[in-house]
């Protein structure tokens, strides 16, 4: 996966940010068709070919941000303020839930290895020694692959003395955990949205930008410029993405005009519950089985593996519970998930409770936009987080399960963390179907590190994890007033 | 005579914060502890300098402010190379 800082994200969040403006200042319409053209200015030594790709690209960018699927309903001969009408008007469908930029996308060369010309065609060779396929000849004096016969395993890279071979990926369909990220013909990256889990590990992954993200931010600034209450409902892992306590977000929500603010912790709490109970049920019978609070997991069952459907927790996932919590204090409030989550939105179009869903990154811009800086607030209230205070722990791997066996009584299972699924772990959970895996409980999260990893996260894991709180490196700096 | 501490400032107002100053918030993971003991590191709000500057390589976010003079675009590596520079001036 991409470094998380670099020229895209930067992009990103200024696209974010002037868009937001605009539109707060109720002046997107007109605005909506300058933008490109304002922050890829003349001038500007450009990233990509030209500045006139640039431009293009941010406009498709603007099309995800209002939520168009990209690869049904671009018309080039349509202005941008036409699209932003119509979001206006109408909120868009939910999923599917990545789209892709054919324009961006480069059009990578399929995945190889290759020889290079440091290769001395040396004694000997522990390429042909070691490749299980018998790919390598030295026709020309040099190790070369028959690309017809190598598997890539790699193993020629790992030995060579020279570092001579390299490896030539395709970022997109290497992250992909479930392979549903292929070429078409033309040589371009392409979704299949029926087996596509959402965890968006290939929009986070690509270099080019070429994959995002249908956002599903206008509905929530719609309601937000609206009379209509909205609640805020901020996911566990979000301490730490902002400078500042957690406190200290909660106000910044506030500020923005949310109405209330409910920490899905609260939700949590309510899926350890049952979890622990479940557990101490299945343990009885001899049953393995699952969490069930990834939402990129949960597609995994349901459109991939049916038979983990029936080994996942019957818990429902923390933001369920808590949406029904707010629709229950708050009726006729817009609820909103606020987290770093991709997939959450499939799960939240499916939730009667929940009505929209926006990330980290999306709020980081919302806070720029509106001028507030999160460590300027006098922290909020945030009541009484006695019982739950420890299911803050759900957004970092092992945290589910510890928030679990905290409240389970049973005899002691054996417990398993799979922490962020790739191929292989998707490959381990096929095998568990036939051979039952060595572990009572598994822990899963798709993304490494647990949510706090996830594709709308704005800081690193490891700097998220020092920023948190109970952590004594929370507050690495010391605090001071201009 | 023991020199002056250098005075450093990182901002953490929300935009450096989000765009990289973060990163820099682990110093004591990647600075030389020497060079920690002779700086006086503090987090700061805004400094203001986004608002007003046009963004060309070296000015835009994270900005950091040594001895009051404000650098933009710092990365760790970037921070390191000023910090030694700063103290060994």
């Amino acid at each position: 996966m991409l470094e998380i800082n670099n020229q895209f994200t930067f992009m990103k969040r200024r696209l974010e940010t002037e868009v937001i403006k605009s539109f707060f200042k109720g002046t997107l319409v007109e605005d909506v068709d300058k933008i490109p053209v304002v922050i890829i200015p003349k001038d500007r030594v450009p990233n990509r070919c030209c500045i006139y790709k640039e431009r293009a690209m941010l406009r498709y960018r603007i099309m995800a941000m209002m939520g168009i699927d990209i690869e049904r309903f671009d018309d080039e001969m349509k202005p941008l303020s036409a699209y932003v009408k119509e979001v206006l008007e109408k909120d868009q469908p939910a999923a599917p839930m990545l789209t892709t930029i054919s324009t961006g996308c480069y059009g990578c060369p399929p995945e190889q290895y290759r020889v290079t010309d440091q290769c001395r065609g040396c004694f000997a060779r522990p390429c042909t020694a070691n490749c299980p396929r018998d790919a390598i000849d030295f026709t020309t004096g040099k190790a070369h692959i028959n690309t017809d016969r190598c598997v890539r395993c790699g193993k020629c890279k790992e030995v060579c003395p020279y570092t001579a071979i390299i490896h030539i990926p395709v970022p997109c369909e290497a992250a992909c955990p479930v392979g549903c990220v292929k070429k078409n013909e033309k040589g371009y990256v392409e979704i299949d949205h029926k087996h596509c889990i959402s965890c968006g590990r290939c929009a986070s992954s690509c270099p080019f930008g070429a994959i995002v993200e249908r956002s599903g931010l206008f509905p929530v600034l719609k309601r937000l410029a609206s009379d209509q209450p909205v609640v805020a409902m901020i996911a566990p892992a979000i301490e730490g993405q902002f400078p500042g306590t957690l406190a200290q977000i909660v106000a910044a929500l506030l500020k923005v005009g949310f109405s209330r603010v409910v920490e899905v912790s609260r939700g949590a709490e309510v899926t350890s519950i049952n979890e622990a109970k479940e557990l101490e049920e299945r343990m009885a019978k001899g049953e393995w089985m699952t969490t069930s609070c990834c939402s990129a997991y949960l597609e995994i069952g349901n459109k991939l593996l049916p038979y983990m459907r029936g080994r996942r927790s019957d818990a429902k996932t923390p933001m369920a519970y808590t949406g029904e919590i707010v629709r229950k204090e708050n009726p006729g409030a817009f609820s909103v998930f606020i987290g770093p989550c991709f997939a959450k939105k499939i799960e939240a179009a499916r939730d009667p409770n929940v009505d929209g869903v926006i990330t980290f990154s999306e709020l980081a811009a919302i806070f720029m936009a509106k001028d507030i800086d999160v460590r300027e607030m006098q922290p909020a209230d945030l009541g009484d987080d006695k019982t739950f205070s420890d299911c803050r722990g759900f957004a970092v791997s092992n945290g589910v399960i510890s928030s679990v066996m905290r409240r389970y009584h049973g005899p002691e299972p054996k417990v398993m963390d799979l922490n962020g699924v790739d191929k292989k772990v998707y490959t381990l959970m096929k095998v568990w179907e036939k051979r039952k895996p060595d572990a009572d409980i598994i822990e899963v999260m798709c993304c490494e590190g647990g949510c706090i990893g996830g594709p709308g996260c704005i800081v690193k894991p490891q700097v998220a994890l020092r920023l948190r709180g109970g952590n004594k490196a929370a507050t690495p700096v010391k605090s001071m007033t201009k | 005579m023991q020199k002056k501490k250098v005075d450093v400032k990182i901002c953490v107002g929300t935009a450096c914060f989000v765009q990289g100053g973060a990163d820099l918030l682990l110093y004591n993971d990647f600075l030389d502890p020497e060079i920690v003991e002779r700086c006086e590191i503090e987090g700061s709000s805004c400094l203001d300098v986004c608002k007003h500057v046009a963004a060309g390589e070296n000015d835009k976010p994270p900005y950091v402010s040594i001895d009051g003079k404000v650098y933009g675009n710092v990365t760790q590596d970037r921070f390191i190379k000023l910090l030694s520079e700063a103290v060994n001036a």
